[in-house]
């Protein structure tokens, strides 16, 4: 490895951002195919109802369309579902949701799939409904499923919490609710597919998992996985809600029973209702400590609102159970969580996945007993912070423990420079802060792979074939940049070819903060070998000894024969391509889970990696309307390493946009109309107008030991925190305590 | 319903075509002349991904109606760069790292050329309104503002 790096930490541009911004990147949508038709859903417009009957006769003669397909269509599986299959293709005897789909219109033009759409006549019985996941886990609601709507249900105990309260010199007893979160990725949900002449299936997908979707789609035309080929094109951002199979599979049976080629593409309607959310919830602890602010113990209970099939949901109930007690040392915790199934939109994985809901009520939490105790929230968190050694609740040892009081010292200094900013005319000024702790990676013994393809061509080139996809989030460039530092050559000679599952490694979802890490060492473990299979061929060609060959830069240097000029790649590729041969490495990283963990947890798995920071917040409250604008950000994270700094720049101040979308304006309700929150007017996103004046990002470089170059993940770690150092900086400006995300204006102001 | 005849000129070329009244110069632009560069990302005037100038304006293409674009000059993301040259709104988008997943470039692109075609110096204050109506779900805007200040000091000195 070189000493002086070559190109990490630099802010090379993406690859794509040239057709990206001359408007030439190949989303789904703007993927042409020949004799291209047009799919539209038919979705429930109940919450929760029986399905008496289905008439497609009137949708059949409107011209133009060619086909119009329900449940009884689907020649293999008609229910999927990737960590329990409980969720049918397309609906047969009831549906759960609205937006639940029950039939595809298959037509010549849009136009004509829209009309037809409109009249394939679905007979309903409504059912009473529960949409609240504290009401659905009572035995009496009405049953989403025959076996109950509680889904998962995870305990996790360590130490004695009876004894740990029982010391309490203060016991705080909390509720908190959060927010259904839309990922409202600015590309919708699109897919499509084209049946081969030869009868095998294409599918272009906008997704985090191509290789699930191949799978999930060939159960449902049934066809050995071989023969459904799924290209992924350029995606429109993601973000955890993409990780859904059900655009992919009705697509792939759409082609596949009319024998053409269709389109798939949701309106933005149709994404909100029927596609996954963050899950909301609420989250109710019982918090003791003493005096000095040392906590004694915690007891938490969470219930999560799966919506009507279970997605990720387990997944997310699970991680949020391990991170419920935040980065602290607390000798007696109680973490309990119910995921429960309701008649709501589906919730499942989304940036954070568990972590966000938990930080906002324990880091709320943990500024309120500061606050009770007329101590410094500051010096509470000092008191309480994992040190070097510490372990979670779960057993896990904390890697990198020494971050959390770094990024906690480091915030401490902001909180002081923003708390000497004097309030504007007619504002109240605040500033607070927040730990931020989301794990990296699957849990512990899922097995979790990554394989990458190294190809170097005869023209000089290496290909890197990575098997996950980038969703703009800068993967690719990451990938590309420790290739070439691996390589030591230079980055232009890199390229990141496209995901085709025919072409590509199996490299597993874009998810759980893993890519940077995990494709990064598998890069580098297939670099390696491809340098010693360059010297191994070059050794040949020359008819020397591999030892007398030493790779440096691109290029064979002969120890024999030091004056001689040193060999580029391309010369021996090129030969081997004249051999017929092609000069390639494959490698596969598997995530190292270490010693083996005690699996009397109540979760077996607990991830075994965290990210960790702190962000600080300032805000200005309208004293009259109740407002708030958040104007100054400062986010501190520890990365490990820095690979592309534009890039996670772009990370932290994208995920910071989350975050204050989650704090102060996001929220998918049920309207008194009975209508769920519909469209981008209704559902509040942040926009450039809401951004803090000043973001300052203070990355934290304390090398993770087992991550390429020390890197670990990001994409998550910052949009936890965030809502709660909202929360907490406006309690400090106004002196109200919010137990709910988002913070509504009305929250803030006092009757007077 | 019957179909009209309109005249448009996009990005310089002069297109005549007949069309239902109800489509949109998004669906023109992306289905007829196969400009798919302006993206749909609502259908309804919130996201701002179909943005396009339409006589020098910024305006959401899947607004304007079939009748409305009649005679009208409209400029796409196709057409800002000319012999293979970014336009320097491109570029200072590449160099500043503003770009993610993509999908809303190419309507900020097209809102930050209305507002430096019309105010070449614009405050960070004239920028977050001007773009107030582009959803970027990914950036954060931080470096879509920052992209669209050094293109406007970029194009001072052109
Ligand atoms: S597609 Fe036109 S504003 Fe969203
Ligand atoms: S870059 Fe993804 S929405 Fe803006």
């Amino acid at each position: 490895m070189t000493d002086t790096p070559l190109h990490l930490g630099k802010s090379y541009p993406r690859r794509d951002a040239l057709e990206k911004v001359t408007g030439q990147a190949q989303y789904v949508a703007d993927t042409d195919l020949p004799n291209l038709t047009h799919g539209r859903i038919v979705r429930s417009p109940h919450l929760h109802a029986r399905i008496l009957r289905i008439e497609t006769a009137e949708a059949l003669a409107v011209p133009g369309v060619i086909a119009v397909l329900t449940h009884a269509d689907i020649p293999g599986a008609k229910i999927y579902g990737d960590l329990l299959p409980d969720r049918p293709v397309l609906a047969s005897d009831k549906v759960r949701f609205m937006g639940e789909p029950v039939a595809i219109v298959v037509a010549k033009t849009r136009q004509a799939a829209d009309e037809a759409h409109k009249r394939v006549q679905v007979t309903y019985e409504p059912l009473p409904a529960v949409i609240d996941p504290f009401a659905a886990a009572q035995p009496d609601a009405p049953q989403v499923h025959e076996n109950g709507n509680v889904l998962s249900h995870f305990t996790v105990c360590h130490g004695d919490t009876a004894q740990g309260l029982a010391q309490a010199d203060l016991i705080l007893e909390e509720t908190f609710h959060v927010p259904r979160v839309y990922p409202a990725y600015l590309e919708t949900e699109a897919s499509q597919a084209v049946l081969n002449p030869n009868g095998t299936l294409t599918v272009w997908v906008s997704s985090q998992k191509p290789f699930h979707d191949r799978h999930h789609i060939a159960a449902a035309v049934n066809l050995p996985e071989e023969q459904v080929q799924v290209c992924v094109a350029a995606i429109g951002g993601a973000f955890g809600g993409k990780e859904d199979a059900n655009m992919p599979v009705l697509a792939g049976l759409a082609a596949y029973c009319t024998r053409g080629a269709v389109r798939l593409v949701n309106s933005r309607e149709e994404s909100m209702l029927a596609h996954p959310k963050r899950h909301s919830g609420q989250l109710h602890y019982r918090l003791g400590a003493k005096q000095d602010g040392t906590i004694t113990a915690v007891e938490i209970t969470t219930h999560l609102d799966t919506g009507a099939y279970a997605s990720y949901g387990p997944a997310v109930g699970q991680l949020l159970t391990e991170v419920a007690a935040g980065p602290y040392r607390i000798p007696h915790v109680r973490s309990e969580t119910f995921v429960v199934y309701t008649n709501a939109p589906i919730a499942g994985a989304m940036r954070g996945f568990g972590a966000p809901q938990a930080n906002f009520a324990i880091e709320s939490l943990v500024d309120t007993l500061a606050h009770r105790l007329g101590l410094d929230p500051l010096e509470v968190r000092r008191r309480n912070i994992w040190r070097p050694g510490d372990f979670n609740f779960t057993r896990v040892r904390v890697n990198q423990a020494e971050s959390t009081s770094l990024a906690l010292e480091t915030a401490a200094q902001e909180v002081a420079r923003l708390k000497a900013l004097p309030a504007s005319p007619g504002k109240k000024a605040g500033v607070g802060m927040a730990m931020a702790l989301q794990t990296m990676g699957l849990g512990w013994g899922v097995p979790d792979d990554s394989t990458n393809r190294l190809e170097w061509q005869p023209d000089g080139q290496v290909l890197l074939r990575i098997g996950a996809p980038d969703l703009g989030q800068g993967l690719n460039i990451a990938a590309a940049q420790i290739t070439a530092e691996a390589l030591g050559v230079d980055l232009s000679q890199v390229e990141v070819a496209p995901i085709n599952t025919l072409l590509s490694p199996d490299g597993g979802v874009t998810c759980a903060s893993r890519m940077t890490y995990m494709v990064g060492n598998s890069s580098m473990l297939a670099a390696v070998r491809l340098i010693d299979m360059l010297k191994e061929e070059g050794a040949r060609l020359l008819g020397v000894q591999p030892d007398q060959l030493e790779y440096r830069g691109g290029q064979l240097l002969r120890l024999d024969q030091p004056h001689l000029p040193p060999i580029p790649a391309a010369e021996i590729t090129s030969r081997l391509a004249e051999e017929g041969r092609a000069l390639h490495s494959t490698a596969t990283f598997s995530f190292p889970y270490g010693p083996e963990i005690p699996t009397d947890l109540g979760i077996g798995m607990p991830h075994v990696l965290f990210c960790l920071g702190a962000q600080v917040m300032r805000v200005e409250v309208d004293s009259e309307l109740g407002s708030v604008e958040v104007t100054h950000a400062t986010a501190v994270h520890d990365v490990g390493r820095v690979i592309n700094r534009a890039a996670l720049e772009g990370q932290v101040e994208g995920g910071l946009a989350m975050g204050m979308g989650f704090a102060l304006s996001e929220d998918m309700i049920l309207k008194a109309n009975g209508q769920w929150v519909d469209g981008l007017a209704e559902y509040v996103l942040p926009t450039a107008m809401d951004i803090p004046g000043e973001v300052k990002i203070i990355l934290l470089e304390q090398p993770e030991s087992s991550g390429p170059y020390g890197a670990k993940g990001i994409g998550e770690a910052v949009t936890a925190p965030t809502a709660a150092a909202v929360a907490n900086a406006v309690f400090a400006a106004t002196g109200v305590r919010v137990h709910a995300a988002p913070i509504r204006p009305e929250m803030l102001i006092r009757p007077a | 319903m019957k179909p009209i005849e309109i005249t448009l000129t996009v990005n310089e070329t002069t297109h005549t075509l007949i069309t239902l009244p109800n489509r949109t110069l998004l669906d023109i632009l992306r289905e007829d002349l196969g400009l798919t560069g302006a993206k749909n990302g609502c259908e309804s005037g919130e996201c701002g991904a179909c943005t396009v100038l339409m006589n020098g304006a910024a305006v959401n293409a899947c607004l304007v109606l079939a009748g409305q674009a009649d005679g009208c000059t409209v400029e796409t993301i196709e057409g800002l760069s000319k012999s293979g040259q970014l336009h320097p709104i491109q570029q200072a988008f590449v160099d500043a790292g503003a770009v993610q997943c993509g999908f809303c470039i190419p309507g900020m692109v097209m809102a930050s050329k209305a507002l430096l075609d019309h105010n070449p110096q614009p405050q960070e204050e004239d920028i977050r309104q001007a773009l107030a109506g582009n959803i970027c779900r990914c950036t954060g805007y931080t470096k879509i503002i920052q992209a669209v200040q050094m293109a406007a000091e970029e194009l001072r000195h052109d």
